[in-house]
């Protein structure tokens, strides 16, 4: 700043130049502190909210991949003609237990059988990323009804905190407490309680639906 | 030694003051994340809700899609029910006398979520050509074809922003 410069400025600003000196060591440590603690309050509730964040986002991910899940087997069973729902063992389940597999034959004119007969099983079979929960399964095949632990099977939902989804209910046993009403279709109720902390815990989103059998006789 | 000059209290202030709106900003962000994610699930569930619903009069034969309007106080139709464009107090498709709770027109429903919600469901003739005239038999007119029944499912909750709705047209076309 030239003599000139200098001249131009107000009294007071000239007096405040002059005075200008750096920080000393202690007034940046003193600054320095009160920075970190404003810091550090401000960020643990940063912390709180990018968990709460990370959480919800994981739920709804897990809700989404259980209601496509959904959206696949309604597509294929409103194409089949029956659905039998079993234990694990294949052994057919009288109507109003739950189950946890069923196994429908597709015709070939289904979008989903790829143009020949198809053997379809849905199944729950125990969670990799959760233990204590269920994923559940498709598993196709050209000659019978496969089980859970054929080879080849893909996942379609996870986080199922029930091993038995299925249940076909009839005119005289319920599932869910609802009766098929006499003279209609086949119907499957599917009952998928999704929750990515395992059974039991808070915040569980619980996918309930029916599927009738479009394709299939009215009784 | 040159004269010290600190921070006055209301420079202070105001850098504080600056940073924690940039701060809160911040949390803002996370916070409208948060409420989308929430306002995704009640839509995903409202209308798991109503395909139920529409699955169920889907499995039951043509004349069995009905309501029931003569149950009293379960059936009953109040304002929010009739004020709704699906409503028709002239061509709506009732007698339907079973215990199931799948025909009375407002039902309570929780969902997957957890929340209530109520679903409406509205079932009225429609006629593609022609008149309907529902007495004495329900029909079109000579000449017209066959009505048809519109079946409308309203699924609200003050948690939505505007209601969940789903609507078929059933017929007696092929089998049933």
């Amino acid at each position: 700043m030239g003599p000139t410069a200098r001249a131009r400025l107000p009294r007071r600003l000239r007096a405040r130049a002059a005075a200008e000196g750096g920080f000393t060591l202690v007034e940046l440590i003193v600054t320095l502190a009160i920075l970190l603690i404003v810091v550090a309050s401000l960020s643990s509730v940063l912390v709180s909210a990018t968990k709460t964040e990370v959480d919800a986002n994981n739920r709804f991910q897990a809700q989404v991949q259980a209601r496509s899940g959904l959206a696949q087997l309604t597509r294929e069973l409103h194409c089949a003609k029956s659905v039998t729902v079993t234990n694990t063992a294949g052994t057919s389940l009288l109507a109003g237990s739950s189950g946890s597999r069923i196994a429908a034959t597709l015709p070939s004119t289904c979008t989903t059988s790829g143009g020949v007969t198809l053997f379809v099983t849905w199944c729950t079979s125990a969670s990799t990323l959760n233990t204590s929960d269920w994923a559940l399964y498709r598993v196709t095949s050209t000659s019978s009804a496969p089980l859970c632990s054929a080879s080849g099977k893909i996942k379609w939902a996870d986080y199922l905190t029930t091993s038995t989804p299925f249940c076909l209910p009839s005119t005289s046993a319920a599932c869910g407490g609802v009766l098929r009403p006499s003279g209609s279709l086949p119907m499957l109720h599917i009952t998928m309680p999704v929750n990515l902390k395992g059974p039991g815990a808070i915040e569980s989103y619980n996918v309930v639906d029916d599927i009738a059998l479009r394709n299939g006789t009215h009784t | 030694m040159r004269s010290e000059e600190g921070f006055t209290l209301i420079e202070l202030l105001i850098a504080m003051v600056v940073l924690t709106i940039g701060i809160l900003a911040l949390i803002a962000a996370y916070s409208s994340g948060y409420v989308a994610l929430n306002r995704a699930t009640r839509v995903s569930s409202a209308r798991l809700i109503a395909d139920q619903q529409m699955e169920r009069f889907r499995a039951v034969q043509y004349s069995a899609v009905k309501l029931n309007t003569t149950c009293g106080a379960l059936c009953t139709e109040d304002a929010t029910f009739t004020g709704d464009p699906a409503y028709s107090s002239t061509a709506q498709a009732t007698g339907c006398t079973t215990t199931d709770s799948t025909c009375l027109p407002t039902q309570t429903k929780t969902g997957p979520d957890g929340k209530s919600y109520r679903l409406d469901t509205y079932i009225t003739y429609n006629c593609w050509s022609g008149t309907l005239s529902t007495s004495p038999s329900v029909t079109c007119g000579t000449g017209n074809p066959s009505p048809v029944k519109r079946v409308t499912v309203v699924v609200r909750s003050s948690s939505l922003t505007a209601p969940v709705r789903e609507a078929s047209t059933f017929t007696t076309f092929p089998t049933n």
